[in-house]
């Protein structure tokens, strides 16, 4: 199983570029073997969706990563660095991933982050959408082949 | 000559939106301001919207208690309705808010509050390297069974609300996903494992074996009765508490409230429930939410005269004027004119738990006492948890179709995993046109109130020693026994920013 797992506020627009690509990817009937889940703010709460999976793509809105590019392919263990030491009522998804090693049940999928940010704009949630399907389409995943 | 000195420390290491300012005075906290620095303004967003919709919106103001806010807005609007929603339906809300909670529990002590044991200033304890093997953030053995246990027990939630966090399946009536007795057996058998680990690993006995506990004799006969005691999580957290003298600080003003879980008639008659009260250390009153009243006197609102009940009360924030007397983002909530603690702690009191009265009417309020009532609490919900589940019959009464809602008011009272949470609506012209929200830590966080008088977190900290103004690690121990939460709801990820999240709006 792989799957693509869209997670931040929709209502609140700073936070709202996974849930944007989540109501674009909705629109499509996706390849088999894939599933489509907004994570929302569940932080912990998504272990479950990791542990049986092949390969897990997250979107998210983000800052601060490239003032030129609207939307960015980023490493879960560049993401799992931003992480707090431990857990606190705010720990999300680089605490997800820094603990992940500790907790998983099973093998860990392989992981990706597709970021979103500046300006939510319909070609940068369009790119955000066909980024994520296409590391979960081809044979390897490593970022330098996906990029 | 003593002298005093004002100090910003920043507890944002604590929790996100919460910053405490403590005049010293010789070595030892004689003042405290408690202040959230961020606006909420859920009341502003929902006006407006259509009725129902605060089913929706309102559980994003927290990941950690949304199903306590769908909770609060549902009875709220059960009320509006004019509603009782069938007893199974009750029960089904409770066994899912109840779930909530059992695992809230035991992530904050032994993943938010327990690594404060690993602090520096505690290297001298004879248990400091056992506090190492079990707490070491990511590594440490109890920490890593605790994500795993905790992670199982939320497919109660997925099983009957579809998710978690944010789950909408509570309406004014009842609910709207049906559990087959498929579910509830698959519920029941998860929250069996649950209750199987938690006996063995954070008690060390039965829950029934703990329950024979009635005062604080009993509990240390308990200790040192056998090692699984004496090695339990609990027993551990007993002896490490004792020993850094966390059953002698934070004591507060001593006064509390509950509002206990939704209930009916029905449901009351074959069990018990955590019930509502006000009360202090030695006596309990029947609770009335007509006394609750909200004060801004030194908060970052428009001043109005008083305290308003939240029926009448005004969410328009004002951050010039009065610099240097408002300090806080929280308003002052108060029953009855008193600033009151809640949580677990104060649920212990006003159900007159023996063993939790016998130490408070000893000891008074501590650190200690409210984090053992958290580590506790699932010793009473999981028993009734396990009574709901054996009573909701899967007969498809689940739900009473309410009129359209027009016009009206309600008020939805419930335990969050923090304590209380209100919501207070009034619905005109089928939309709303006044909502307002008091959370737990609205209550515990409280900044003073007209009289000057502090909130619960601030009175809690006077009068504490504290070793090192650098590492005031005693001051984080007293605020992590409240579990403040004044932060949820956004977490983009920005780099550069390792330590926290970036943040826009508290939950006070």
């Amino acid at each position: 199983m792989k799957r693509i797992i869209c997670i931040g506020n929709p209502y609140i627009i700073q936070d709202s570029g996974g849930s944007k690509v989540y109501e674009r990817l909705k629109q499509n009937i996706l390849p088999d073997g894939i599933e489509l889940i907004h994570g929302g703010l569940a932080g912990l709460g998504l272990l479950k969706f990791i542990e049986d999976a092949d390969r897990v793509i997250f979107i998210d809105q983000v800052c601060g990563f490239s003032d030129a590019k609207e939307v960015i392919l980023i490493n879960a263990s560049e993401i799992a660095s931003m992480s707090e030491d431990r857990y606190g009522h705010s720990s999300g998804l680089p605490y997800l991933l820094k603990t992940l090693p500790y907790i998983c049940e099973g093998k860990i999928p392989d992981i990706f982050v597709v970021g979103i940010q500046n300006a939510l704009s319909v070609q940068a949630i369009d790119e955000a959408a066909f980024l994520a399907l296409k590391i979960l389409t081809q044979e390897t995943c490593d970022k330098d082949s996906i990029v | 000559m003593s002298e005093k000195k004002l100090v910003n420390i920043p507890f944002n290491r604590v929790e996100g939106d919460l910053e405490i300012r403590v005049e010293m005075d010789g070595g030892v906290v004689s003042d405290a301001w408690c202040s959230g620095t961020m606006y909420r303004g859920f009341e502003k967003i929902l006006i407006g919207r259509g009725a129902l919709d605060g089913l929706v919106i309102t559980p994003r103001i927290c990941g950690i208690c949304s199903t306590a806010h769908l909770t609060a807005a549902a009875l709220a609007l059960d009320m509006v309705a004019g509603i009782n929603p069938p007893p199974d339906a009750t029960r089904i809300r409770n066994i899912v808010l109840m779930t909530e909670h059992i695992q809230s529990d035991i992530r904050h002590a032994f993943l938010m509050f327990a690594p404060d044991f690993l602090n520096t200033i505690h290297k001298d304890c004879v248990l400091y390297d056992e506090a190492g093997y079990r707490y070491e953030p990511f590594k440490g053995k109890t920490s890593v069974e605790v994500i795993k246990e905790t992670k199982n027990v939320l497919e109660i939630i997925a099983i009957i609300g579809g998710q978690w966090p944010h789950s909408s399946y509570m309406v004014p009536g009842g609910i709207v996903s049906v559990p087959s007795v498929s579910d509830l057996m698959q519920c029941q058998l998860i929250l069996r494992k649950y209750r199987q680990w938690y006996e063995r690993k954070i008690l060390g006995c039965t829950i029934e074996r703990w329950e024979s506990i009635k005062n604080a004799a009993d509990l240390q006969t308990w200790l040192e009765e056998s090692k699984e005691h004496w090695k339990s999580d609990l027993g551990f957290f007993i002896r490490f508490a004792r020993a850094v003298g966390l059953d002698k600080i934070g004591r507060g003003h001593g006064s509390f409230i509950a509002y206990g879980y939704p209930g009916s008639k029905e449901i009351e008659q074959s069990q018990s429930i955590p019930s509502a009260g006000f009360a202090t250390i030695k006596e309990k009153y029947i609770f009335d939410q007509s006394k609750i009243a909200e004060e801004v006197d030194y908060s970052w609102f428009q001043d109005y005269k008083d305290g308003k009940h939240p029926f009448e009360g005004e969410t328009h924030p004002y951050a010039s004027g009065k610099e240097g007397k408002k300090y806080s983002w929280g308003k002052a909530p108060r029953y009855d004119g008193f600033p009151v603690e809640t949580g677990p702690m104060a649920e212990m009191i006003i159900n007159q738990s023996p063993l939790f009265t016998d130490i408070m009417t000893r000891n008074g309020p501590s650190a200690f006492l409210r984090e053992m009532a958290r580590l506790v609490r699932p010793t009473i919900l999981i028993p009734i948890m396990e009574k709901y589940l054996e009573e909701t019959v899967g007969d498809g009464k689940f739900y009473i179709a309410p009129e359209s809602i027009i016009e009206g008011r309600g008020f939805g009272l419930t335990q969050a995993g923090r304590g209380c949470l209100g919501h207070w609506v009034e619905i005109t012209n089928g939309s709303i046109s006044h909502y307002q929200i008091i959370t737990p830590t609205a209550w515990n966080a409280s900044p003073r109130d007209s009289k000057g008088i502090r909130g619960p977190i601030e009175e809690a900290l006077t009068g504490t020693e504290v070793k090192d103004i650098e590492n005031p690690v005693e001051l984080g121990h007293i605020i992590r026994s409240f579990d403040p939460c004044l932060v949820c709801t956004v977490h983009a990820v920005k780099k550069g920013q390792t330590s926290e999240p970036f943040r826009w709006r508290l939950t006070l």
